[in-house]
């Protein structure tokens, strides 16, 4: 059974957390977030969950990090200054391999930039922030209904790849309301515990160690250093950190036909939108207005890792057009694994592209 | 001692210099845990950045080895998360004071039950011996080549002021009165501050006229003036030494706590 | 029980000269292998905890464990146990 509601993006963020068993979070005030932080402050400490609001954000992620060990599904939600602040310890947690979900509801930038306008300026920054090479998982939500799902994926995907986990949303999506309706459960994937007796980072077949809960005679110690499988620190053997970095960055990247979720419309189309988080509703409704065209539509909800695959979908495809409200930041990313011309629609101010707009950058082309 | 048995025994001997204090503030935080019947299973060492965070890496317990001045914030997650569990945080004077200062002081004011044990160096050992918050005006480092000019933190009355429940400031040479001082804090709920002066003959020590090892250890017990004999001379209105620091317990109260066990 | 220092551990620092209430702690002359100069034991028999550790069950004195940063210093049990006379100094 489920239940119709209506509700803000980040509160289906929070309601998603929570029935993905979220019962840990740190946060700081920041614009546009706050109602996530806010809705888990209410509703946490009645789920026997913590609540607790930290002195910075790098405080909140920290925290976040210290109670994932303890085998609490944690989270923190911010958006663009307070997500920089976090992106040292997002790299300790890649490095340490920490399943953590951090929301992140983008807003314009750099710096304090528009803090009640939506962007998608941090597309790159998840992904690349923190220094030295690692991979994560980013989800792009484009709907109230999409908040909820994605942060309740988020927390799996999180368990499963032991990664920081994004939801990278924005502040359309997050203070829009509408109809969403909710499920009476969500699907569960805890974390693989470690097997006692085996090396706390002893990768599997999948290159992924099992979790070395706190408090359960582990004794495990876990270092940003660079560690060997005993957890040790051993920052100067070239060979171990290679090995630990391909490591961190491949456990992602050869599962991204697992991760990968999108949508192909008109896959015979040879104009094709793609879009992520906030455009996808501009792309929809220029899909609905010329219904009778058959315009092509791949609509991205994870985007890193990118799902490259779902490019060949398009097999006529002449020209990708990428609507997005940055300077192209994922538009090349998406050149990196096309030849067929892409063309960027940047957009900054914080408005949505207008159908009208993406009409144009159509029939230009044509 | 059976404290032995809470050493990783593969990984000694640590990296710490010869005569470096560390070692000692880690036996003294053992000693006391084992007068405490604390479960290895149930304790949780975290630490930041430098030469005292890697005493966590030194114990059998699980640890959190994290970033540079974020041990505390760990540590809240950590404890808040699971209150059931010990929580012992080793830091420096740098990794605390200076880019954890933040962190340090809205701990005290949470009053969050954990013990924070402070290897207070004055200096910045890991990275060659740069000034440190705590450096005394005056003295050398390799960023104050002409004697530190700027004033020091007090780090235990900074702990009182924000709100910590217990604060004890003793140094490397008053090993059984630290043991003791790290025990209360251990049983005192709430937020426990024990500040250890230590000495650092390698980065401290050889700019600032301590030749040998001892000679630092003897300036520490020199120049420590414990608590009882300064409230009597504040007492009686003699003067007080301008030279030496305190020691001893400097607070013990009763303030609301955060994260004890339930 | 016997007074022993770990060669494996011990760096030299020379701290536990320092500490003992009987100086039986000294500061050695040759390097060994590893150029670390050992302290030496002077009679170590001396040692309140070596000699009534078993009497009182529990730790006496124990600074110079205490104080060893590197926890090279620990007491080992002796096989056979030999009773020892003792000249107690004053």
């Amino acid at each position: 059974m489920t239940r119709t509601e209506f509700w803000q993006g980040n509160i289906a963020c929070a309601e998603g957390a929570l029935a993905a068993g979220c019962r840990f979070f740190g946060g700081y005030p920041i614009t546009p977030s706050t109602e996530v932080a806010e809705h888990m402050a209410v509703k946490l400490p009645k789920k026997n969950g913590v609540f607790i609001q930290m002195e910075d954000e790098i405080a909140s992620i920290a925290a976040v990090i210290g109670a994932s060990w303890t085998g609490a599904r944690a989270m923190t939600a911010t958006s663009g200054p307070g997500f920089s602040l976090m992106m040292e310890n997002i790299g300790y947690a890649a490095m340490t391999e920490t399943p953590c979900v951090i929301v992140n509801v983008q807003r314009g930038g750099p710096s304090t930039g528009q803090p009640t306008m939506g962007a998608q300026g941090d597309m790159m920054q998840c992904r690349f922030g923190s220094h030295g090479d690692y991979s994560i998982i980013a989800l792009c939500p484009a709907s109230v209904q999409e908040m909820y799902e994605l942060t309740a994926r988020a927390f799996n995907l999180a368990d499963q790849y032991r990664v920081p986990v994004f939801l990278m949303a924005d502040e359309i999506i997050g203070h829009m309301r509408e109809k969403i309706l909710v499920p009476d459960s969500v699907p569960l994937q805890q974390r693989k515990a470690l097997v006692k007796g085996t090396l706390p980072f002893k990768p599997g077949a999948d290159m992924i160690p099992g979790f070395p809960q706190f408090g359960k005679g582990y004794g495990v110690h876990v270092t940003g250093l660079t560690h060997d499988e005993r957890g040790y620190p051993c920052a100067t053997n070239p060979k171990l950190h290679e090995t630990l970095v391909h490591r961190l960055v491949d456990k992602v990247e050869i599962a991204r036909d697992q991760i990968a979720d999108y949508d192909v419309i008109n896959p015979d189309a040879e104009q094709v939108f793609i879009a992520y988080g906030a455009p996808v509703r501009t792309v929809q409704q220029l899909l609905h207005d010329r219904a009778d065209e058959k315009i092509g539509f791949l609509r991205i909800r994870t985007v890193w890792p990118f799902p490259e695959k779902s490019l060949r979908a398009f097999k006529n495809a002449k020209r990708f057009l990428v609507p997005e409200l940055n300077l192209g930041q994922i538009a090349r990313e998406i050149e990196r694994h096309t030849n067929v011309p892409v063309q960027s629609l940047p957009k900054l101010g914080g408005d949505l592209h207008t159908p009208q707009e993406l009409r144009e950058a159509l029939e230009a082309g044509q | 001692m059976s404290y032995e048995d809470w050493f990783r025994k593969d990984r000694l001997p640590h990296i710490f210099c010869a005569g470096c204090g560390n070692g000692t503030i880690i036996n003294c935080t053992l000693a006391a845990i084992e007068q405490m019947d604390w479960k290895k299973d149930d304790t949780v060492f975290v630490s930041g950045i430098g030469c005292s965070s890697r005493a966590s890496g030194y114990i059998i317990t699980d640890s959190l080895h994290t970033t540079h001045g974020r041990a505390i914030a760990f540590a809240t997650g950590v404890k808040m998360a699971n209150p059931n569990l010990n929580v012992v945080v080793f830091t420096g004077d740098g990794d605390l004071a200076a880019i954890g200062g933040n962190h340090f002081i809205h701990a005290c004011r949470r009053n969050i039950d954990i013990t924070v044990v402070c290897m207070n160096n004055q200096i910045y050992g890991m990275t060659g011996g740069q000034g440190s918050p705590t450096t005394p005006k005056g003295c050398l480092s390799s960023t104050t080549p002409y004697g530190c000019v700027e004033s020091p933190f007090d780090l235990s009355e900074l702990a009182i002021a924000a709100g910590a429940n217990y604060v004890s400031r003793w140094t490397s040479y008053h090993v059984k009165e630290l043991e003791k001082a790290i025990k209360t804090g251990f049983e005192t709920p709430g937020f426990s501050f024990i500040e250890a002066l230590v000495q650092c003959p390698t980065a401290f020590g050889r700019r600032n006229k301590f030749k040998q090892v001892s000679d630092q250890i003897e300036y520490m017990k020199a120049h420590s003036l414990l608590k009882a004999k300064y409230d009597r001379l504040v007492e009686s209105g003699e003067p007080v030494p301008t030279d030496m620091f305190i020691v001893g317990e400097l607070a013990h109260r009763k303030r609301p706590v955060m994260g004890a066990k339930p | 029980m016997k007074l022993a220092i770990d060669e494996t551990r011990c760096k030299g620092c020379n701290l536990c000269t320092k500490v003992c209430p009987y100086h039986i702690f000294q500061a050695g002359k040759k390097p060994n292998k590893k150029g670390i100069v050992l302290p030496e034991l002077d009679r170590p028999e001396r040692c309140a905890n070596c000699r009534l550790q078993y009497l009182y069950g529990r730790t006496l004195c124990g600074v110079c464990q205490l104080t060893c940063p590197d926890q090279a210093i620990h007491w080992v049990d002796e096989e056979p146990y030999e009773p020892m006379k003792v000249a107690i100094e004053y």
